[in-house]
């Protein structure tokens, strides 16, 4: 009953006019964004940023999470028409929504794609609004110690199992951990690395840090991408609604993956790809249809829309409840907050609740908005998608150069958001994954707080971290991703040594 | 795996320039972590009751020397870079956030937009010279009235002309 209530004025809150209007701005840039192959959700939450400084912290992350949403669900609309998937999330959707397209049936797909993000988002929204409430309590009797082992988990999760391999990803946190020491220590008020520059005195600007790993490093590598012609499709509007058939074989396909999809998505490290992979395995193999999956099923597209929608609802579990998020949108989302005075953790349902419940009211707003948003502009999405690369780049570098600058109106700024671009685009032709340093760096100053607290606290002795249970089992689960990754890391490699081994011979 | 990685890789166009190329990544990073550990103990690392400014910044940077000389064996050899090196678009964009940093605060913000716009699009070859300004010049209009008239951002529109 308590959630109910709580839920209610979390609906008077997100019903505010304000918070309506910037839900819908965050909201439609969001999906204007994601649609922009290449430049994914990390990127517009980075853009929209230096935007929020101006709101009241709940408007502002009910904005933020509109552009996280609105850019997860725009990724699948390049995904269905042209076989791009403008977030690494929705390439499952390629799988079955770019065959629906060809085959003169991108107004269906795009259809149940909406309709079933939409079932996916409410699912992880209940999910998130029952489950956040007990696992905050649980949290409020963390100590330090306790505060260190979770966001270790919370790092080593988020990277030990990373594209580029667990060393990769996990020197990436490292990297991010010391990039976070930059500038002044807030427990001696020593400057640290600094180089004698002022601007570095208040350390490095979230923002910047973004905006060149991922935007600057993501443009660079769209542009090529996007130059060459592109299947596109012209959507045939007559044949926009499902049939009965389909609605009926799209409604399992949703609730299944919006169950499996909350697990994942409240899961550290794993997220929307990994919810959307596994329900859409789940469901090649539950389905009736499984023999038409990879030709177009509807099932095919419902499944991981759904799935990865809810994931996205449910990854503001751990970011908002303990205060390790799982991806690094969510860390974004966890520096925002930070910015606007706010800790996230166990307290901050205590604290703001107020912020937490219109925030998951805002879910259920968002949604519909997304719905009755995306059914009459998808034709104004496509013709987005036919404006040619050449015009569209440029425009995304001014707005980079702009939210930057507008942050100190210092142009250093802009040339540390340089030296983070040529970074984020090298990294990527090494296979290193900007998103753990980006956790790391945000996690940073938390994670050597709390060190400094529990080794002050039993008096420099580190078995504390061992000895508490709650913090030894998580030091437990730690070791076991850990090793884990290491472990698939090397197998994957010895497979493609053996594989290149028997070409040559 | 972290939700957010770069968009799918174009595995057709890896290719394979030199074996050593692989390494240079994780050379990079021990050269980083050797950066922060001299600092770190530059700065002091205290006690493990009271653990010092540089504690943090040097132990870090010690398992990321230890990860990154994994990191080195492990490309040693490797199958060279995930994608083929977009030199040109890499150089155009940069030079283009450094122009925006070198005229913003000498001309303003529209000139500096319509000459960002001008680098930024210099290698597209599908588009001529006075169409990339009539590009810069409804760009800079357009930052004109959403970021300084709309918003109120404390930009000047022209500086020092």
């Amino acid at each position: 009953m308590d959630i109910l209530t709580a839920f209610g004025s979390g609906l008077a809150t997100a019903f505010h006019p304000s918070n309506l209007l910037y839900c819908f701005v965050g909201v439609f840039l969001g999906t204007f964004i994601g649609v922009l192959p290449g430049i994914g959700s990390m990127a517009a939450i980075a853009m929209i940023l230096p935007l929020s400084f101006y709101l009241e912290p709940g408007t502002a992350i009910i904005m933020i999470a509109g552009v996280y949403y609105g850019a997860e669900y725009g990724g699948s609309i390049a995904s269905i028409l042209m076989n791009i998937p403008g977030t690494p999330s929705s390439s499952i959707t390629c799988i079955d929504g770019y065959p629906m397209a060809r085959s003169g049936r991108a107004g269906v797909a795009l259809f149940v794609s909406s309709i079933a993000s939409f079932g996916g988002g409410i699912i992880g929204m209940v999910v998130m609004a029952l489950l956040s409430p007990g696992l905050a309590n649980l949290a409020l009797s963390f100590g330090p110690a306790e505060y260190f082992s979770v966001i270790l988990l919370g790092l080593i999760a988020a990277s030990a199992v990373s594209n580029g391999g667990a060393l990769k990803g996990i020197a990436m946190v490292f990297a991010g951990l010391m990039l976070a020491t930059v500038g002044v220590d807030l427990t001696t008020g020593d400057l640290r690395f600094t180089m004698g520059v002022p601007e570095l005195r208040d350390g490095v600007n979230l923002v910047i840090v973004a905006m060149g790993l991922f935007g600057v490093g993501e443009l660079i590598a769209s542009i090529r991408a996007n130059s060459s012609g592109q299947g596109r499709q012209t959507i045939d509007y007559s044949q926009f609604y499902p049939t009965r058939a389909e609605w009926r074989a799209s409604l399992g396909p949703i609730l299944r993956g919006g169950g499996i999809g909350s697990f994942f998505g409240a899961l550290p490290g794993t997220g929307q790809t990994v919810a959307s992979a596994v329900a859409y395995a789940v469901e090649k193999k539950v389905s009736p249809n499984r023999a038409n999956f990879g030709k177009g099923a509807v099932e095919g597209v419902a499944v991981p829309e759904s799935a990865n929608n809810s994931a996205t609802q449910t990854a503001f579990i751990p970011t908002l409840t303990l205060g390790v998020p799982g991806s690094a949108s969510m860390a974004m989302v966890i520096g925002a907050l930070m910015i606007h005075g706010i800790t996230p953790g166990p307290r901050l349902l205590v604290e703001h609740g107020d912020l937490f419940w219109g925030l998951v009211a805002s879910f259920l707003i968002g949604n519909v908005m997304l719905l009755i948003l995306n059914i009459p502009l998808i034709g104004l999405w496509v013709r987005l998608l036919q404006i040619p690369y050449r015009y569209m780049y440029p425009t995304i570098i001014v707005l980079i150069c702009i939210g930057v600058y507008s942050l100190n109106n210092n142009v250093f700024d802009i040339w540390l958001t340089l030296f983070f671009g040529i970074a984020g685009y090298l990294m990527r032709l090494f296979r290193f994954e900007p998103a753990p340093l980006l956790i790391g760096f945000v996690l940073g100053p938390m994670m050597e707080e709390q060190l400094r607290r529990a080794l002050l606290l039993s008096r420099g002795d580190p078995m504390v971290f061992i000895e508490r249970p709650i913090s030894g089992t998580l030091i437990a689960v730690t070791a076991g991703i850990l090793v884990y990754g290491l472990w698939t890391t090397f197998r994957a490699r010895r497979r493609s040594r053996s594989a290149s081994i028997s070409m040559s011979e | 795996m972290p939700v957010d990685e770069p968009g799918p890789v174009d595995q057709d166009v890896t290719h394979r320039p030199h074996a050593w190329w692989g390494a240079v990544g994780g050379a990079v990073l021990v050269a980083l972590s050797i950066y922060f550990m001299a600092g770190g103990l530059g700065l002091g690392l205290g006690t493990p009751f009271r653990p010092g400014t540089g504690a943090f910044p040097f132990f870090a940077g010690l398992i990321l020397m230890g990860l990154s000389i994994g990191i080195i064996v492990q490309d040693l050899g490797s199958d060279g870079l995930a994608e083929r090196p977009d030199w040109i678009s890499f150089l155009a964009i940069g030079a283009s956030l450094a122009v925006f940093a070198l005229t913003a605060d000498r001309f303003g913000l529209l000139p500096a937009v319509f000459l960002t716009t001008l680098v930024a699009s210099s290698p597209d070859r599908s588009l001529h010279l006075p169409g990339k300004a009539v590009l810069g010049a409804i760009l800079a209009g357009a930052s004109w009235v959403l970021f300084i008239k709309a918003l109120g951002l404390p930009f000047d529109a022209f500086r020092g002309i």
